[in-house]
């Protein structure tokens, strides 16, 4: 056989049977194209980071970055303006945190009853709703907590005054209830994705269904869900529209989740609607709080990459 | 058509009976027109066997022929599968393993389960092996109970100064005794093991059929292999599952010939049989 072969390669003279390479344009147009797709979003982010730094460097040279972070009192566009950013900071990570509180045992929950309970029917109709929930325009969201949540809140409140018009708490609890989706629905895939042989092994130990939900998928899903966790703070903090229409427009540092607060968004939103000059200090202030929103995600993504490195359990 | 058994073992008494040792005499399985349903599919069709205490039983036959199936019926892994439904007797110690108060966890801790592909948990090796006695509430001395199992497992000289690291950096043959370790941790009566040398290589395959023989002093043993030489190695006892196909064409596993392994090597019954083990089909 290979006798024949090489035999008649020798009679043509050619280099051999097989055919000669060819460049291949269509691929290399489609290697560029895909490069491109993923430089967009690099690209944007450095792009944002360039364009919050000069302003929030100027903003900084004639405010002391001391009394930035540390003072009480945010009043930039009065007169004497003080710019303590730390009312700013407390209204965002108090909404952040009643989210949280909503949203992750819910969404987790609903992400194991989704993965190991729920048979392929049920699951079938539940996930696509869930996702529903995520496509609801936060606006929708927002007087969704300022004219029914934060109605009843003060119908039902047992004691004391109960919440204000504008508070912290009706402004979280709604965005806790927006980003369950995301969580429930990356937790989902990232248990769902965990083998299946794992599920036997552990079932065949005498497991019951939720000992193996807790102890062997939870855990070795950990980084996915992790993840999930992370990207609903992350929405969370960045979450604007709720928190400017139902969490109020006075700064405000408060433990108390029935007071009115605003975050670092509905500042960044309202400062930027009004008319403010370019270049005056309140127009600085925007990206000087913006850049500080920025490296607050920033930290948080990283500690939760370590935090992931620690504790996930790798699965073949 | 119901054996009297059931009656009485099923429904009057379970739960005592079940935490209550089992006798050592008499079988530790009967199973009497087994049939196994995936849908509508019948997959396995009319199977009668007795398992004997404290013995390997081997259960071949080509693929397709439901022995697999047939093993996940002892143990109730079928009633993972949404679509199974298994019909007719399993008797474990003369109680029906499918009557209506048995609980599968309860089964599952008596009747332990290898599988074909080594899966450890994603755990530390001291982990894998406390997680059955773990979830099952043990309360003893945790340290002790590892020791014993990974000694037991011939695996202990191997492991002992690495119990903390994970158990996916083992071999493979490391990884399937560890699994096996795993399963006798929760000291169940019975080890079902579904293909369990199909993913190693031979120095590896001997170690676990060293290991079975070993056990099976002190378990019931259930094997389901392709390997026709380790049928003949390790089992007291070889059940031959093949592939019919009835007159409506429907193909289903039925079990053909059940006897000592040593005869159905040297002397068997069943043309079918002679030919499979022979190498003519299959």
């Amino acid at each position: 056989m290979s006798s024949t072969l090489s035999s008649r390669r020798a009679a043509s003279g050619s280099p051999g049977f097989l055919k000669r390479s060819q460049p291949r344009y269509g691929e290399k147009v489609i290697k560029v194209l895909l490069v491109a797709a993923s430089l967009v979003s690099v690209l944007t982010t450095i792009g944002i980071v360039i364009a919050l730094i000069p302003p929030a460097g100027e903003f900084f040279s004639k405010v002391d970055f001391g009394e930035f972070l540390t003072g009480t009192n945010w009043a930039p566009l009065f007169k004497p303006a003080s710019f303590g950013v730390l009312p700013l900071v407390g209204g965002t990570l108090m909404v952040t945190l009643i989210a949280l509180l909503v949203a992750v045992p819910l969404g987790l929950g609903a992400a194991v009853y989704l993965s190991e309970y729920a048979n392929k029917r049920v699951r079938k109709i539940f996930k696509p709703l869930l996702e529903v929930l995520a496509g609801i325009p936060t606006v929708v969201y927002g007087f969704f907590a300022l004219k029914a949540i934060t109605p009843v809140l003060q119908s039902i409140w047992p004691a004391g005054d109960g919440p204000q018009i504008f508070n912290a708490l009706a402004a979280g609890f709604v965005m806790g209830i927006m980003i369950i989706p995301t969580i429930a629905s990356l937790a989902e895939d990232s248990m769902s994705a965990v083998p299946r042989a794992l599920r036997d092994g552990a079932f065949a130990l005498g497991s019951s269904r939720m000992q193996v939900s807790t102890r062997v998928v939870f855990p070795a899903a950990l980084s996915g869900i992790v993840a999930a966790v992370v990207l609903g703070i992350s929405r969370a903090l960045g979450e604007t529209m709720i928190v400017a229409i139902a969490a109020g427009g006075q700064p405000n540092l408060s433990f108390n989740p029935l007071e009115g607060m605003q975050t670092m968004t509905a500042f960044i939103a309202a400062a930027g609607i009004g008319d403010l000059p370019t270049g005056s200090t309140g127009y600085q202030t925007i990206f000087a709080v913006g850049a500080l929103l920025f490296v607050m995600t920033l930290v948080m993504n990283l500690l939760s990459i370590r935090l992931v490195r620690k504790y996930r359990e790798v699965y073949e | 058509m119901t054996p009297p058994s059931d009656a009485t073992g099923g429904t009057r008494i379970p739960q005592v009976a079940f935490r209550s040792a089992p006798s050592l005499a008499g079988p530790v399985f009967e199973v009497g027109s087994l049939s196994v349903f995936y849908g509508d599919h019948e997959a396995v069709r009319d199977v009668n066997m007795t398992i004997g205490h404290r013995q390997i039983t081997a259960m071949i036959g080509p693929s397709g022929c439901g022995k697999s199936t047939v093993l996940r019926c002892f143990n109730r892994m079928n009633d993972l599968v949404p679509s199974a439904r298994v019909a007719g007797k399993v008797h474990y110690h003369n109680e029906d393993l499918y009557g209506r108060d048995v609980d599968p966890i309860e089964v599952r801790r008596r009747i332990g389960m290898v599988f074909q592909k080594p899966n450890p948990f994603p755990k530390s090796i001291y982990d894998n092996i406390a997680y059955g006695p773990r979830v099952g509430g043990f309360q003893g001395n945790l340290d002790d109970l590892v020791e014993e199992t990974l000694t037991h497992a011939a695996l202990w000289d191997e492991v002992k100064d690495k119990l903390k690291t994970s158990a996916l950096a083992l071999s493979g043959g490391q990884q399937q005794r560890l699994c096996i370790a795993r399963t006798i941790a929760v000291k169940p009566e019975v080890i079902l093991m579904d293909e369990p040398c199909s993913a190693l290589d031979p120095i590896a395959t001997a170690k676990i059929e060293d290991l079975m023989t070993h056990l099976a002093r002190e378990f019931t043993i259930i094997v389901v292999t392709h390997n026709m030489q380790q049928a003949a190695r390790v089992s007291d006892r070889t059940a031959f599952f093949t592939a019919d196909v009835d007159d409506a064409g429907v193909r289903h596993g039925r079990l053909v010939e059940y006897d000592e392994t040593e005869r159905i090597f040297s002397n068997p019954s069943d043309q079918r049989t002679e030919d499979y083990i022979s190498g003519r089909f299959g």
